[in-house]
């Protein structure tokens, strides 16, 4: 079977390079085992949050004091600023409402109630630009009962701490009520698909006018519209005060609803979406890539003119470390990564850890290296790379992002 | 050693390796629509800790799962969820009588057979306002539903009478497994795919025996009767593919995904020696394009728009790809692939008046997506899911074999294959 580009992978990366090949007439087949790491995704796409542990306020200006191994180094801080354009594109073709600037970060809210630097953020949640001058003076925190995947002591606190006067307000509907007969399961995305219909959202917001005092916003946990935004805007509708969402544990109603819209808008342009199948193993004939195997589709290598990895960290399997080394699974291609296993990790959850930058090594147009040398048609994009530190840098989601389209550049661009 | 700690630790369906991480049930398609179905994760793996310890914790809301399988393909960590809850049903019924409606339902073939005798009276029958009135309220199947009509001639006797004399004279020759919705319901389906096969240069042969694939029996937790005829259809399969060196293939991805790989899951059947000899026949074509040992020339002036829809067996086996990039060969079909989502149906469970309801919500997502792609027509390889997407969009809905045997230029076929 052949196609013009086959991506492994079908995370934020492989879905934005996809999307961006599709868009230009490319057949594209994504092969994607399981979900990915946007179910732990608030709502929130990062650039670049924090250099030398302070927070950064101009991401764009900030990329030039990166070490050279870092991703965007590689594209370059001059194309980064076009390729973020591109981006919020991307989000808003497909049906995605995002606001901020890649010039100056805003704040997100962590479901711990903690303030950290986004690039994007959905616009039905709360974000704030300047932590100055605060969107609202009083709060409404509508806390869902017998809701436990939102910390709402801690949560509150923390907006407390940033300024807001918070009011912490218990409330249920039947609909909820009726959840809670299998309790474990009693989680947004849960919530998300039974509060969907004209009447379950006119008893939530009939709620909210009732109990939300003299609050000038109402804030609730991010538990509504798995499939678009829709559901939202029905209920702020109702509701006679503005409403924000406020990210929740996963798994994340947000990040699902964005990975449903990307892989929608990715069908739509004509591109495959492979769900539940893994690639295996690959074919090389010298320095190319000729054919990836799937485990679903053993006896029909899938053949492409470019491959592109997309595979993510450990998490995700896109990387593995026995006692011994780090390896990439499923091409074998170089890695970087502490050859002595005690440098791996460090004692304490909280410390910094020297996994996190580890990944795939790849020479300055994101191809991988293999026993050092440069594979002309595979090029590797996300999580999956090294140099960089979602945890640390909050540069996640942009990395993800940023080189996958510069990827898709590299490839339409040649020859 | 830490690949042989991953090895010796493995449990029955992998359920000790839940992480607990939920993707299940977000995925589940019962969930979504009712509290009364506690998820796959509680049902599954999760319940399952609690039913090992004493059976009293069988919860009577398992028989809610659809075994859409769509919980399974999510799960990040290769817990077989579906079949555990399978596995727990078939425990708990052990003993127990299936009603005499879950029988009718589920013996397929029967029911086929005695209608097809009397087709026209059946189809009238089975249509008739007073007939449904006495099925929903007797036999609990609901009113809304029609049965899907029954066909005066099966295609077994239409093959023996139209096609088999021919079908030597080819090079290449392969077994067809019809099932029993081509032979009772819709004969059609199986000689679009004579029609195709034969155009390319094969010939297509009956088993010398084949009974109803048993999925609607294991559903429906009448496990020793489907166990007795998965022993027949594997035997007779083995005879094809040992004895004639034919490889068995289906229009009916969820015949396919039952022989293949619930026989030995859930029936304890042992078909390893024959479970890759067993195909979708959209797989086969396709491979054989793809290897350039066949050729496929469609009409210049075919022009159509669809929308492809995946079976959740299809994407439980992943094999969609196949159906979807043979159908992207023909230049005048303008083809949409829609989201995965599950139809409702699963098989007889949305036949059943307790479950109509449900079975609508949970399909309601898809009926809308189908609507939105703006098509005159849907195709997929699952015949109960034609079922359900005719009833519920007024769109007809086709197996892409038909799809194909209807845009190919038959004669520039031949004459590409070098057949006269
Ligand atoms: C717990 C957690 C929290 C995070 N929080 C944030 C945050 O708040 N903000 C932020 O910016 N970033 C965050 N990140 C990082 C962020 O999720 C990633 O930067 C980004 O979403 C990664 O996208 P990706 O597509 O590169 O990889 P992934 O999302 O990891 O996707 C990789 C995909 O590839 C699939 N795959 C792997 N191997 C194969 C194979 N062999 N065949 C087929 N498919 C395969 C996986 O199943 C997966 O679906 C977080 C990450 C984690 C793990
Ligand atoms: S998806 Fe798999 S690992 Fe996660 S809760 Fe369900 S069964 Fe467990
Ligand atoms: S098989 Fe389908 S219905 Fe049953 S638990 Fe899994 S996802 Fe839900």
């Amino acid at each position: 079977m052949k196609m013009d580009t086959v991506i492994i992978g079908g995370g934020l990366s492989g879905l934005a390079c996809g999307i961006s090949l599709a868009k230009r007439g490319k057949r594209v087949t994504i092969v994607a085992s399981g979900q990915s790491t946007m179910l732990f995704n608030g709502g929130s796409m990062e650039m670049l949050g924090y250099v030398d542990g302070k927070a950064v306020e101009n991401p764009l200006g900030a990329i030039a004091s990166l070490p050279e191994s870092h991703p965007y180094r590689k594209i370059g801080a001059d194309r980064i600023a076009s390729i973020a354009e591109r981006v919020k594109l991307l989000f808003s073709d497909s049906g995605i409402e995002m606001t901020g600037s890649a010039n100056a970060n805003h704040w997100r809210i962590t479901p711990m109630g903690v303030a950290k630097p986004a690039w994007l953020t959905l616009s039905d949640h709360l974000r704030i630009d300047n932590l100055n001058q605060l969107p609202a003076k009083r709060l409404a925190l509508m806390c869902i009962r017998g809701y436990f995947d939102q910390p709402n002591a801690m949560l509150a606190k923390g907006l407390r701490d940033l300024g807001f006067e918070v009011d912490m307000i218990e409330f249920t509907t039947d609909d909820i009520t009726a959840l809670r007969r299998s309790p474990s399961e009693m989680r947004a995305t849960s919530l998300a698909k039974h509060l969907v219909s004209n009447n379950a959202l006119q008893r939530v917001a009939d709620q909210f006018n009732n109990l939300a005092g003299d609050a000038d916003m109402v804030l609730m946990p991010s538990v509504f519209g798995q499939s678009d935004s829709s559901d939202f805007q029905l209920l702020q509708s109702k509701v006679n005060k503005p409403l924000r969402l406020v990210a929740t544990l996963p798994p994340s109603v947000a990040g699902m609803r964005m990975m449903t819209q990307l892989r929608h808008y990715f069908k739509m342009l004509g591109g495959t979406y492979l769900t539940g199948d893994t690639a295996v193993s690959g074919t090389f004939d010298g320095d190319r890539l000729t054919s990836v195997t799937t485990a679903k589709l053993a006896d029909m290598p899938l053949k492409a003119d470019d491959f592109v990895l997309a595979t993510g960290s450990f998490v995700s399997r896109g990387l593995k470390a026995d006692f011994e080394r780090v390896y990439e699974p499923v091409l074998g291609v170089d890695v970087d990564a502490d050859a002595d296993p005690e440098k791996w990790t460090r004692f304490g959850v909280l410390e910094p850890q020297a996994y996190f930058g580890y990944g795939v090594a790849t020479d300055s147009q994101l191809r991988c290296l293999k026993q050092g040398k440069p594979i002309q048609n595979l090029r590797a994009i996300g999580s999956v790379l090294s140099g960089h530190d979602a945890v640390k840098m909050g540069d996640g989601t942009g990395v993800s992002l940023l080189t996958a389209i510069a990827a898709a550049d590299h490839i339409r661009e040649k020859k | 050693m830490a690949e042989r700690m991953q090895t010796c630790n493995l449990s029955e369906h992998n359920f000790e390796q839940c992480t607990k991480c939920s993707i299940c049930t977000t995925v589940c398609p019962v969930a979504a629509v009712t509290t009364d179905y506690p998820g796959p994760k509680q049902a599954g793996p999760d319940g399952e800790r609690y039913r090992l310890k004493d059976p009293a914790y069988f919860d009577k809301a398992l028989k809610l799962c659809l075994n859409c399988k769509r919980c399974e393909v999510a799960c990040p960590s290769g817990v077989h969820i579906a079949d555990i809850i399978q596995h727990a049903r078939m425990r708990a019924a052990e003993g127990q009588r299936a009603t005499l409606r879950d029988t009718m339902l589920a013996n397929t073939d029967l029911l086929g057979k005695m209608a097809n005798l009397v087709a026209p009276v059946a189809n009238a029958t089975l249509g008739l306002s007073p007939t449904k009135l006495v099925m929903d309220s007797v036999m609990a199947i609901d009113k809304h539903r029609t049965f899907p009509a029954y066909s005066r001639q099966k295609f077994t006797t239409w093959f023996k009478r139209h096609a088999a004399k021919e079908q030597d004279a080819y090079a290449h020759h392969v077994s067809y497994f019809h099932g029993c919705y081509v032979n009772y319901n819709f004969p059609k389906l199986g000689q679009d795919l004579v029609k195709l096969l034969n155009a390319v240069g094969y010939g297509v042969h009956l088993l010398d025996k084949e009974q109803c694939c048993g999925v609607a029996l294991i559903a429906n937790g009448l496990y020793k009767q489907a166990r007795r005829q998965a022993r027949v259809n594997i035997d007779n399969i083995r005879k094809s593919v040992t004895r004639d060196k034919r490889v068995v293939l289906t229009t009916s991805s969820s015949c396919t995904f039952n022989m293949r790989d619930e026989y030995p899951s859930m029936l304890d059947i042992d078909n390893a020696d024959v479970h890759d000899s067993i195909s979708l026949a959209t797989r086969f074509i396709y491979r054989l394009v793809d290897e350039e040992k066949i050729k496929l020339v469609f009409k210049q002036d075919y022009k159509r728009r669809m929308a492809y829809h995946t079976a959740c067996h299809m994407q439980r086996m992943g094999w969609q790809l196949y159906s979807i990039m043979l159908l992207r060969m023909i230049p005048g079909l303008d083809l949409v692939e829609l989201e995965q989502e599950c139809c409702g149906i699963s098989g007889t469970y949305g036949f059943k008046k307790e479950n109509y309801e449900r079975s609508q919500a949970i399909g309601s997502v898809l009926f809308k997506l189908i609507e939105d792609a703006k098509v005159e027509a849907v195709t997929t390889d699952c015949e109960t899911c034609k079922w359900q997407i005719e009833m519920s969009t007024g769109l007809p809905v086709e197996n892409p074999i038909s799809v194909l045997a209807d845009a190919l230029d038959v004669e520039a076929t031949r004459r590409a294959n070098g057949i006269n």
